[in-house]
């Protein structure tokens, strides 16, 4: 493949991520016409996950549960707005918030965060009810810069236990890797600030709790300006609740910003089971014509035969920094700022 | 004649007797190192590792610069084989290096030089895989062991395809399918996308061990060269791999800079 075409791709695949700035047509499962029925996340999962029979997870020698292996993203839209939502266009179906805890699925902003949240979104410059037309602030992971919680929202990861350590790594959004320490090692220096904050584990029980802290207050966890700062803390936990389900929860907590601690929760699936499925259900249950109607581009090549690919479980190299330049410049010429985080008042 | 023939065979069984002698002392490596073993039974070169020296901004020996410390230079022979046409080029890489050097933008550096880019990095082992997880631009390599050969090219890929096996207690990796948008330091030796690299690392202590990289470009080199050093396992409590973000970094500093130049068209 020439590089043109290489960068060409890969500018594909983060227009699917760039909703913000130009209509996007897709072909393939990440289309969601508008009778999609609403994807379901904290909500469904909260009542699902209590009818599920007690489970005893599967253990390594060194008798933590065994989690290891390839992992799907939360499936849906990713985290277009993690807050529950309606339907906004092919790449952004309605959705179920992804916060399990308030009871009303919000972000419990403050009033002058509230304030903040409402500015920034409307200049979002994506078509969400209450933009003003204005474009303000682009999100960070249409840059292709990651961030915690919403690696662990929007693609593949593999996990990988060590003694004293669990990695993470995410390979099909660009590259990303986390290696947190389980060894009771205490949290680095408080002027070390990064765009991954600063990981430690421990087991409690069968789950593995993460304390994120030292973050530098620059990502958001959506594409539609939901905020953290310098100061969050997050706390994730990771617990089997089935062979094939991590239960995977992110408390967040900031009372510069926030008005309590908040949580959002969610299944990480086995790859190769549920979210495929998930997907291909909603895309059958609308018609052909509505799919057209809506810019799907059917594909009417005909089918390649099925060989045994010995590759398949293999990871190759998705760049998405080297060919995002194009996608970097439209950011820039169409008057997106910057996103250096906010201050909140002492 | 007996005489002469005893004394024939004598000279012949002390040559054949020294032979091997000789042998250990032109080996690069001494075998008298025996790694740990992972729970699979493949030596164990897991744990965080780094280089000690000026490879990052030349290959070759170079004399210090304003903020570049000068440089013994890591190839063996101390001058890389370009060909004529490729030499001139790399004159005029480094002339333009402060704007020229696809480390400037952030861009995935290629094989090998991620494994001098200044930074730390860890490897991760695992039956059919050798994972690397650099700190540089968080960067993953996924050395293949799993009897797949190289996928068929081309295929133009930042970090190459690298299949990896062991001989003896060194793996071996073979990395094909580049692209020729990467360099091999910040003095502008470079490749085309023909490069081939031929990677070993070779544990020599609890602390160490040997790195070397053969290259072999026809269209750039007139024959394979090599770079060798040593990798240290870093020793301090709690070392971690961090985070350097170049793409955020960069990204910052070029949208407060009206006059940046970064935001128009890239010419390849």
């Amino acid at each position: 493949m020439s590089h043109r075409l290489v960068a060409a791709l890969t500018a594909l695949v983060i227009a699917l991520a760039l909703w913000a700035v130009m209509p996007v047509r897709v072909s393939g499962q990440a289309f969601w016409p508008k009778s999609t029925p609403k994807i379901p996340m904290a909500p469904t999962w909260v009542r699902q996950k209590a009818q599920l029979p007690p489970f005893t997870p599967p253990r390594l020698a060194d008798g933590h549960p065994n989690l290891q292996g390839a992992w799907d993203g939360a499936g849906g839209d990713g985290a277009a707005d993690i807050e529950d939502h309606e339907w906004l266009d092919a790449t952004t179906p309605s959705q179920e918030t992804f916060i399990s805890d308030p009871a009303d699925g919000k972000v419990p902003y403050t009033p002058w965060a509230m304030a903040k949240h409402l500015e920034i979104r409307k200049g979002l410059g994506r078509g969400w009810p209450g933009e003003q037309g204005e474009r303000t602030h682009g999100a960070t992971r249409s840059l292709c810069l990651n961030t915690v919680p919403r690696i662990n929202v929007d693609g593949g990861q593999e996990i990988i236990q060590r003694p004293g350590q669990v990695i993470i790594i995410s390979s099909d959004v660009g590259n990303f890797h986390r290696i947190i320490p389980t060894d009771g090692r205490p949290h680095i220096g408080p002027n070390a600030r990064f765009w991954f904050g600063n990981s430690r584990g421990r087991w409690e029980g069968d789950t593995l709790v993460v304390e994120i802290t030292n973050l530098n207050g620059r990502g958001w966890f959506d594409t539609a300006g939901n905020f953290y700062t310098e100061n969050t803390k997050m706390t994730e936990r990771w617990r089997l609740v089935d062979p094939n389900i991590i239960d995977y929860s992110v408390t967040i907590e900031d009372p510069t910003i926030y008005t309590r601690p908040w949580t959002m929760n969610f299944p990480k699936r086995r790859e190769g089971t549920d979210n495929r499925r998930l997907r291909a259900a909603a895309f059958a249950a609308v018609s052909a014509e509505e799919r057209r109607a809506s810019g799907y581009v059917e594909n009417t090549a005909p089918a390649r035969p099925r060989e045994p690919n010995p590759y398949a479980k293999e990871v190759w190299e998705e760049p998405c920094f080297e060919g995002n330049h194009e996608n970097t410049i439209t950011q820039h010429e169409s008057g997106f700022k910057w996103y250096s985080g906010v201050t909140p008042p002492k | 004649m007996k005489r002469y023939l005893a004394g024939f065979v004598l000279g012949l069984a002390s040559i054949l007797a020294l032979a091997p002698i000789t042998g250990v002392g032109q080996t690069a490596t001494p075998a008298a190192y025996t790694p740990p073993r992972t729970p699979d039974g493949q030596p164990d070169l897991q744990g965080v590792w780094q280089v000690m020296n000026t490879a990052a901004e030349d290959l070759e020996a170079h004399n210090g610069r304003l903020g570049v410390p000068a440089g013994q230079g890591v190839v063996e022979g101390g001058v890389i084989p370009y060909r004529p046409e490729a030499l001139a080029k790399r004159k005029e890489n480094f002339e333009k290096r402060a704007t020229a050097d696809p480390e400037n933008g952030c861009l995935l550096p290629g094989v090998p030089r991620i494994t001098y880019t200044p930074g730390p990095f860890q490897i991760v082992q695992q039956a059919d895989r050798v994972t690397i997880l650099y700190e540089y631009r968080n960067a993953i390599r996924y050395l293949y062991m799993n009897g797949n050969p190289h996928p068929k090219g081309p295929i133009d890929w930042w970090m190459g395809d690298s299949r990896a096996r062991w001989e003896g207690n060194t793996l071996v990796v073979d990395v094909v399918h580049f692209n020729d948008q990467t360099w091999f330091d910040r003095a502008g030796n470079f490749h085309s996308e023909d490069l081939h690299v031929v990677e070993r690392y070779t544990p020599l202590s609890p602390y160490h061990m040997q790195y070397e990289a053969t290259i072999e470009d026809p269209k750039t080199f007139t024959r394979p060269w090599k770079i060798s050093m040593p990798l240290y396992r870093r020793q301090e409590k709690d070392v971690e791999v961090l985070e350097y973000a170049c793409p955020a970094y960069l990204l910052e500093r070029e949208w407060a800079n009206p006059t940046s130049t970064y935001f128009q068209p890239w010419d390849f």
